[in-house]
């Protein structure tokens, strides 16, 4: 189908379109003509995916500037998705256009992935073959080769430097399987090719690592350009990934290979003296001159690279007393001893790095300034030295960013050095949690250097919480519901027993017998009226475990055996994975089954439970984090001083936005259904913070019921759901023809003069923003103001 | 700025193992001797374990005594328990009693080991002793080249201290900066133990506002949860004295809004007077100014004017280079002329002040000037002065 978007015609591979599709697809092409970044949020299962790409290759083809698409994912199941999307998009322009347009899409994963290599590929750790493939196609392994040593090469990727380096694949969208086939076929190392090809494409799809992880994205995403469109796809949890890419843990363990790699560079070094002097007193003749390599940048078989660094510093000369490599050893080894030392304290310490550097420099000497371009000489040793098995390194280079961030950044992180595992634990475990309190750190570089960036996911509210985390501004803030042409889901909120007691998974209660005979009592109800298969989570592994057992000895499982299958997600993935398969053949062939699981486990992100697979979905009380850690508790406090964001409202958001991944799990399109069961009295108040398009679906009567009531009114919904429902019935409603379509656009073009007169077309949440800023400007209090104060509270 | 001389050509420091004789002897085989110890610790970790455990001396370990301690002295870094120490050395200095050692000890000087790797411990040791003498500071450079420059120099020094290389030369270069730059020395250390304190005081006051940021959260969060319940009450007895329950309800919330609006912004304004005052007091206390030092280029000094700006040009003529005549054609080329060192054109200048001296000068003028001089008796050095001046000049006179 192709229709106008305001000056751009949009091709749309499907016949029909969702009217959400079409207003996405509206806002998405604002964002895009302003210039700015946006937080949208889609129901999940309305083609989320679709709507993004057939939009932005129609801008990219329709406008001269011919703006790159980097389109980042999550896992490699959905980058494989949306590669797939991608093509079959690509096909049908073809097909409508009557050319094949010249555009290339690449996606992007590891090595382990897309290698060729007879024998690297038979690896199973990841790790493990990117030190392979290093070592086979590292730059100086192919000078020795060249000089007559005898050193194994990749060929495929040799074969790479016989093409002309800016055609490597010819053009099309190529999904994993296709360039690994085509590898095969030209016997040319797929990684390489879409590595080297990157500068050349139209779309490049690969996973958030790629551009956030600071160590990685130096290496693979520096030259794209500054107009670039950058998409966060599923990034209700990226505040989360930020943070973890730049926090470190080190144990006492780690430590003791990190010495071991510092005293093994100690004798290459002196190896290498005796063999090839030049070498050494060329790299440091290169940093006397505070130059560093023009070829260093971009080489792309660097394995270690530099944090963070701002890029001022980058250009400053390494300082004077690590330049000598023997010099570079010894204070590697005496920062290493250091905290070998630190770690023999047997209390919680948490300090900020200022003060931690101020003790450092007392006991050791080591000045803030060395200590920041670690990083940076490791790499240049490493590759002066010509190491090859590098994962024996992986430790040290640990260490070394470390160094380099904790020298680097005064705010936004905390080090917390916990000497035991837990409470009651009496032997000493310690470990040194530097962790990043600031999600904007990270995330920082990509929001200052690519014009557009587009935040999306099924359920990413409340918005404006994720502007205020990440530190940025958006010019679009949307959510949008659902359009259905009848109920096909049913959230409700379940905070009673049918002995009118009240439910809940607080800490007080959570052991109290009746509460747990209570969720037993809502699992067997549901378990008898629900077809095929029902999901339920526990907000965490421990709480599960005791459930579970008391239900046993309660005799609950027994009653639910008899309708459905039970299966448990454990931490183990290969286990859960069974588990899943399991689940679902029962689910196939009518036995029926349940599976529980964990809020924030594997099972709650990614794997999805449509038609059958899902009928019910349980939420067993509010999913908190686990409140009592430091690292979250430092974290708490940090959000509250820098963003103002209180510790209850965060806590309250994060718990929120998993349960809605929990509850998005059921419903994967229009023409599924299922039931959402919320059950805790604490959901109560928190029906506003749900996603739009849930919290639209739940009435007011379901709000607040007992076990008995949410059982009635799921057999009416179950009842009616089992009515057949023809397709046509949602034309014009949930799915718009190409007539509806321009129906609804006439519509707005008849709206649109009323609109201007009201001012600027902004979202609501901006308005209601902007309101609330007013307000807090003028201090008098006056009748409109009230009326204004009253609209904030209903828009929160 | 001395600069210690060592060709930074030769990235290989010349290793001279064992030092023959002299001060040096001593420290390199202590040298070696830990190194020996080290390496015997590390190539089995397991015997290490238990090495760490057990007293050389006297035998008993941890296992059966727990509190047991391990000191070790920093003349030779040899490990012992506390009360071998207490045994050995509480009446005077003794040897140490580790085989083929023998160094003299004092009990005052043992202390407990900070590093597990004893190396480590003998190195901070060693950089302590220069890092004291060589403390200068990136301001005091003028390039970061230099000041990097100097930083390998200093960490070729500690090296070669460490590991036992050239030690006395080392030692000479080492005294011989210590005496060149001691003035230097103590300012920076001065300078340093300053910014120490500074540093720890702000920090405690930083934990201090830390605290009470935390507990002025929790009072507020307080205060709106008490304030809820009060509004909640006073919803709920107004409706009991029969009221309309939508109004009430309505009213109600429009106050907790207003109540909790007002809060905020009262907080708001609190953040940002503090803000402001913690801007002010880090302008004026915690200033410190870090990075190279200013470059600072002499600005090129003016030719001395003795004359105070009184020039002997003269407007009436110009002095060419050469003169056609006669009378010093002959004197220009006479050696016997010139030999003396007189110029010829001396004479011409002479010639010429002579012919023009009185031009441009009225004597009128200097009658009424010499009448009012008579009047004025003090002036009259002066008045004359400037005639004289006037006479000279000529030009200002015209």
């Amino acid at each position: 189908m192709k229709f106008m978007i305001e000056d751009l015609p949009v091709l749309f591979p499907y016949p029909r379109i969702y009217p959400e599709q079409y207003a996405y697809m509206c806002d998405l092409k604002r964002t895009l003509d302003a210039g700015g970044h946006c937080v949208l949020e889609m129901p999940s299962g309305t083609g989320k995916t679709v709507s993004l790409l057939s939009l932005i290759v129609a801008y990219q083809q329709f406008y001269p500037e011919h703006r790159k698409l980097i389109y980042c994912s999550r896992t490699m199941s959905e980058i494989e998705k949306a590669l797939a999307e991608l093509k079959a998009l690509m096909k049908y322009r073809a097909d409508q256009l009557g050319e094949v347009e010249d555009f290339r899409g690449l996606g992007l994963t590891s090595r382990k992935n897309l290698c060729l290599h007879p024998s690297v590929k038979r690896e199973k750790s990841g790790s493990v073959v990117d030190a392979r493939c290093r070592s086979l196609t590292a730059g100086f392994v192919k000078e020795q080769k060249d000089r007559g040593e005898d050193v194994d090469l990749c060929i495929y990727h040799d074969n790479l430097d016989l093409l002309e380096p800016h055609n490597l694949i010819p053009p099309g969208v190529w999904t994993l399987d296709g360039m690994l086939r085509y590898g095969e076929q030209q016997k040319q190392c797929p990684y390489f090719t879409a590595r080297r090809m990157m500068p050349f494409c139209n779309v490049i799809i690969y996973s958030y690592h790629y551009l956030l992880d600071p160590k990685i994205a130096e290496r693979v995403s520096r030259e794209l350009s500054k107009d670039c469109i950058v998409v966060f796809d599923e990034a209700h949890n990226i505040d989360n990934v930020c943070i973890e890419s730049l926090s470190i843990d080190l144990t006492e363990e780690s430590l003791r290979r990190a010495g071991r790699g510092a005293a093994n560079l100690e004798r290459k070094i002196t190896e290498m003296k005796d063999t090839d002097a030049q070498k050494l007193q060329n790299e440091y003749a290169k940093l006397v001159e505070g130059l560093r390599d023009a070829d260093q940048a971009r080489d792309e078989e660097a394995f270690m690279s530099n944090p963070a660094l701002p890029d001022d510093l980058l250009k400053e000369a390494i300082p004077g007393n690590i330049r000598r490599a023997e010099h570079f050893t010894a204070f590697l080894k005496r920062f290493i001893e250091y905290l070998k030392t630190r770690m023999k304290v047997l209390h919680v310490i948490s300090e900020t790095p200022p003060s931690f550097l101020a003790h450092l420099k007392e006991l050791t000497f080591i000045e803030k300034k060395p200590l920041r371009f670690c990083a940076e000489r490791l790499t240049s040793l490493v590759r002066t030295l010509e190491l090859t098995n590098i994962e024996d390194y992986q430790p040290l280079q640990e260490v070394a960013s470390f160094a380099t961030l904790v020298a680097t950044y005064e705010t936004g992180f905390l080090l917390i050095l916990e000497p035991f595992e837990s409470d009651t634990a009496s032997v000493a475990n310690p470990v040194l949690h530097f962790t990043c309190l600031d999600a904007a750190i990270a995330i920082k570089p990509v929001f200052d250097r690519f014009s557009s960036v587009i935040i999306t996911s099924g359920t990413i509210s409340p918005l404006e919480m994720y502007p205020k985390m990440l530190g940025f501004n958006c010019v679009v803030q949307e959510s949008y519901a659902m359009t259905l042409a009848r109920r096909s889901f049913m959230p409700m909120i379940v905070t009673r027993g049918s002995d009118q007691s009240q439910m809940s998974t607080g800490f007080q209660t959570r052991d109290d017998p009746q509460v747990v005979r209570n969720y037993g009592n809502l699992l067997i109800e549901f378990s008898k009226l629900t077809p095929d298969g029902i999901v339920v989570f526990f907000p965490s592994y421990l709480y599960m475990e005791r459930v579970i057992s008391a239900w046993q000895s309660m005799g609950i499982l027994d009653s639910v055996w008899k309708s459905k299958l039970i299966l448990v997600e454990t931490p183990d993935s290969q286990e859960t994975s069974l588990a899943l398969e399991t689940y679902r053949t029962a689910c196939s062939n009518g036995r029926g089954a349940m599976l529980l699981c964990v809020a924030r486990g594997k099972v709650s992100e990614g794997i999805d439970f449509d038609h059958h697979y899902g009928r019910t979905v349980l939420c067993i009380g509010v999913p908190f984090q686990y409140t009592e850690s430091r690292i979250l508790k430092a974290r708490l406090e940090f959000l509250r001083e820098t963003y103002r964001i209180r510790e209850n409202d965060f806590l309250s958001f994060d718990a929120m936005r998993h349960c809605a991944q929990c509850l998005g799990r059921v419903l994967r399109g229009k023409d599924d259904y299922g039931i959402m069961v919320m059950a805790d009295k604490r959901f109560a108040k928190k029906r506003s913070q749900l996603p739009k398009w849930i919290s639209s679906a739940l009435l007011e009567s379901d709000s607040q019921m007992s076990v008995d009531q949410a059982v009635a009114s799921a057999k009416k919904f179950l009842k009616t759901m089992s009515k057949p429902f023809p397709a046509k019935m949602q034309e014009g409603i949930s799915t718009w023809s190409y007539e509806d379509l321009r129906k609804h656009q006439k519509k707005m073009e008849a709206e649109k003069p009323r609109m201007d007169e009201d001012g600027e077309e902004i979202s609501y949440g901006q308005r209601v923003l902007a309101q609330a800023r007013e307000m807090e400007d003028e201090m008098d209090v006056d009748e409109d103001m009230d009326a204004a104060m009253m609209e904030v509270e209903v828009g929160r | 700025m001395s600069r210690l001389a060592q060709p930074k050509t030769s990235p290989v420091i010349k290793r001279d193992g064992r030092m023959g004789g002299g001060a040096g002897g001593p420290d390199g085989e202590l040298h070696n001797d830990i190194r020996r110890m080290n390496l015997d610790q590390t190539q089995s970790t397991n015997a290490d374990l238990v090495a760490t455990e057990i007293c050389p001396v006297c035998k008993s370990s941890r296992y059966l005594n727990a509190s047991l301690r391990f000191l070790v002295n920093p003349e030779c870094y040899h490990k012992m328990c506390e009360s071998c120490v207490d045994r050995i050395f509480s009446h005077g200095p003794a040897p140490c009693p580790i085989p083929k050692c023998g160094r003299t000890l004092r009990k005052h000087r043992f202390r407990e080991q900070t590093f597990e790797d004893l190396r480590v411990e003998r190195e901070v040791d060693i950089r302590k002793r220069v890092a004291a003498v060589f403390n200068k500071r990136e301001e005091d450079f003028e390039n970061l080249r230099d000041y990097n420059d100097h930083l390998n120099d200093v960490e070729d020094i500690t090296f070669n201290l460490i590991e036992g290389i050239d030690v006395e030369e080392t030692e000479k270069r080492f005294e011989a900066y210590k005496q060149a730059n001691s003035r230097e020395i103590e300012e920076n250390a001065q300078m340093a133990a300053h910014e120490k304190q500074s540093f720890t005081q702000q920090q405690k006051v930083e934990r201090h506002q830390a605290k009470q940021r935390r507990e002025a959260a929790r009072r507020e969060e307080e205060e709106e949860r008490r304030e809820a319940e009060e509004n909640r009450k006073d919803v709920l007895k107004r409706l009991a004295s029969g009221a309309d329950a939508d109004t009430v309800a309505k009213e109600g919330q429009r106050v907790q809004l207003r109540k909790r609006m007002d809060r905020q912004a009262a907080a708001e304004r609190q953040r940002q007077l503090q803000a402001a005052e913690d801007a002010r007091n880090n302008g004026s206390s915690n200033f410190v100014i870090k990075g190279l030092k200013a470059k600072t280029k002499a600005e090129p000094e003016e030719p001395i004017d003795p004359f105070g700006g009184l020039r002997f040009v003269d407007s009436y003529y110009s002095l060419q280079d050469d003169y056609v005549w006669e009378g010093i054609q002959e004197a220009k080329k006479d050696v016997r002329q010139t030999a003396g060192g007189y110029d010829v054109m001396d004479y011409a200048r002479r010639s010429l002040v002579a012919a023009f001296s009185g031009l441009g000068v009225f004597v009128a003028d200097e009658v009424t000037q010499r009448d009012q001089v008579g009047q004025d008796a003090e002036a009259v050095g002066t008045a004359r002065a400037d005639i004289g001046v006037k006479d000279i000049g000529m030009v200002d006179a015209a």
